[in-house]
């Protein structure tokens, strides 16, 4: 505002200065750099023309000073950059390498000026020994000119997290001090991007090498720890009946303190609504709380009170919309989420939403089946199933006819079988008709020459096209019952004879 | 004198038959300056080819110049030949004052 008004007055009093009707225009329309003092012919600049020749007369001092000129060439490039010796010193880096080297605590980054970047990466330990060792053995064949550049990608952190970096190595020719250039450019975005693909793929491997519900919830959780380097999750799914969430599986590092957080958790009860994962189950939507921030109404100490001031993630895991449960996530770096994070949380959200449900509906047809087969062995003897050409194809349970091998066998051909043509031609009839039959009794002739009966009831198979595919159905020994009536028959005739008055 | 001077001679053939000159009062690398000279180019380029003959002189450097030709403010453009002689002031951003200046349309 200062400057406004002192150009305004300065245009004002050019203004007195300049007497032709043209130059006044052209004053007005800012065409004019400078007017000419009539008094000594000296040129007074106006205020643009004044800062465009400052600035010309700046970049011009600074091309005459080599050194200073590439120092501001190197400062203003964004990504940081430093030149080595011989030995590894760093002999000269711009500002953005050192602001790096001031807030990024990693192996390849780290390294002020005056220090020496090959001793740094040689000394390296711990989980950065090995990139340590690579990077170092790479400027040196670089250094040595055994190469030409060497590339090489490396991680270090931060307050802000991990970050990632592409390091470069360009060897310099000439004579000269300097014999490489080290460069890094930020790779962090592309790396998070890279790592939750990953995830995405391993959450799907773990879901579909899972046999049961309870293993695909280790797995995963498990798997988006290790991904993102959190300490432990949770799974608590929503009992319908009930309306509540209940704690139902974990996964978390070896340490005590982990551990006894997740005992805790054992038989934790969340109404909608209440607590992280009861407001996450109500909206439906993903939480964050960073590590050490305060979110209103729930106290830090509840996230997970036995490893800290924790921050968490939790997010709801959702079929058809619906959420079925949610996923909690304890640690101290849990850091603010982006764009991509959220679509891979929601993404992982569903395909375990998905599998659960399916999960539960295979536990279902599965007690199904099992009832079934359960009341079916208490009803009938033995079970048995027909190809489309009325062959067995598969009896369990079935002992009438020894040990025979009566696969590939239609009823009517099985050994010993006593029953008419006529009877048999009835029943196939019913069977070309493809009727179900019901307590179709035929007799067989037992190792000891006395006949056996048995019972069988048939329900014609269609596939899902409506083809028909044969008979599955049930059998019964009803020997006892066949011999008794028969005995009591006999008796029946046997007390008639007695009774009956003589004829004569 | 030491003047920056940019001379086309008419070796060939030109649109019109007589030779235009002109001085241009500049500032150094004012951005009015810069544009007139770049505006002037053009001009000269599409309707002079090559029948001009164009003095560029800077102020800062030749104070003195400026002051014994009676420029008040820079850029100007003086049309010298053929008489009558002309001013135009600005950055020459306005083609038809130009071109009306220089006589070449009326």
């Amino acid at each position: 505002m200062l400057g406004t008004s002192v150009e305004r007055e300065f245009k004002k009093a050019i203004l007195r200065l300049v007497k032709g009707g043209p130059e006044r225009l052209a004053i007005e329309a800012g065409q004019i750099d400078a007017i000419i003092d009539p008094a000594n012919g000296n040129a007074i600049l106006l205020p643009d023309a004044q800062r465009a020749l400052i600035e010309r007369k700046q970049v011009d001092t600074l091309a005459q000073d080599p050194h200073r000129f590439a120092r501001a060439i190197l400062d203003a490039l964004s990504f940081p950059i430093a030149a080595l010796d011989q030995a590894g010193l760093v002999l000269s880096a711009n500002q953005a390498w050192r602001a790096l080297a001031a807030t990024h605590r990693g192996v390849g980054t780290g390294v002020a000026s005056g220090s020496n970047y090959l001793a740094a990466c040689d000394d390296a330990c711990g989980k950065e020994e090995v990139d340590g060792k690579a990077i170092a053995a790479g400027v040196r064949q670089v250094i040595g000119r055994e190469r030409a550049q060497f590339r090489y990608d490396c991680a270090c952190d931060s307050l802000a997290g991990r970050s990632w970096f592409a390091l470069r190595v360009t060897g310099i020719a000439g004579h000269g001090e300097a014999r490489a250039v080290v460069s890094c450019a930020d790779i962090t975005e592309r790396k998070r991007a890279e790592l939750l693909l990953g995830l995405e793929y391993t959450v799907a491997c773990c879901l579909a090498d899972a046999g049961t519900a309870a293993a695909a919830l280790q797995s995963v959780i498990r798997a988006m720890c290790e991904s993102q380097g959190w300490d432990c999750g949770r799974y608590f799914s929503l009992d319908q009946s009930a309306g509540v969430l209940r704690f139902n599986e974990s996964w978390g590092i070896e340490s005590p303190a982990i551990e006894q957080f997740l005992e805790k958790s054992r038989g934790m009860v969340f109404r909608p609504g209440a607590g992280l994962a009861g407001r996450v189950c109500q909206s439906g939507q993903p939480l964050w709380i960073l590590h050490g921030a305060r979110d209103v109404g729930v106290s830090p100490m509840a996230l997970a009170p036995e490893t800290g001031e924790n921050g968490a993630c939790v997010f709801p895991v959702t079929t058809d919309g619906k959420v079925i449960g949610v996923l909690a996530f304890s640690s101290s770096n849990i850091r603010d989420p982006d764009d991509r994070m959220l679509q891979a949380v929601h993404s992982i959200g569903s395909q375990l939403g998905r599998f659960l449900q399916r999960q539960q509906a295979l536990v279902a047809l599965r007690r199904s089946e099992m009832r079934f087969r359960v009341l079916s062995s208490l009803a009938s003897d033995w079970y048995w199933e027909q190809d489309s050409d009325l062959r067995l194809t598969q009896v369990v349970g079935c002992s009438a006819f020894g040990s025979a091998d009566i696969l590939g066998m239609t009823h009517w051909d099985l050994p010993n079988v006593v029953l008419t043509e006529e009877e048999w031609d009835e029943h196939k009839s019913q069977l070309a008709a493809r009727w179900s039959f019901c307590d179709f009794e035929f007799a067989t002739v037992d190792p000891n020459g006395l006949p056996a009966y048995y019972s069988i009831s048939g329900e014609p198979v269609y596939d899902e096209r409506g083809a028909f595919t044969g008979y599955c159905g049930t059998g019964v020994d009803i020997t006892k019952r066949k011999r008794a009536e028969i005995a009591l028959r006999e008796s029946e005739a046997r007390l008639r004879a007695l009774v009956r008055p003589p004829s004569d | 004198m030491a003047r920056k001077r940019k001379d086309r001679g008419a070796s060939e053939p030109a649109a019109a038959s007589t030779v235009v000159v002109m001085a241009l009062y500049i500032t150094d690398s004012g951005p009015n300056s810069v544009r007139a000279v770049a505006n002037l180019e053009a001009i000269c380029k599409e309707h002079l080819q090559d029948n001009f003959r164009l003095e560029i002189i800077d102020v800062l450097q030749y104070p003195l110049r400026a002051l014994a030709d009676g420029i008040v403010v820079t850029p100007s453009l003086a049309k010298l030949f053929p008489l009558p002689t002309a001013t135009v002031v600005g950055n020459l951003s306005d083609q038809g004052g130009v071109l009306r200046a220089l006589g070449i349309v009326k």
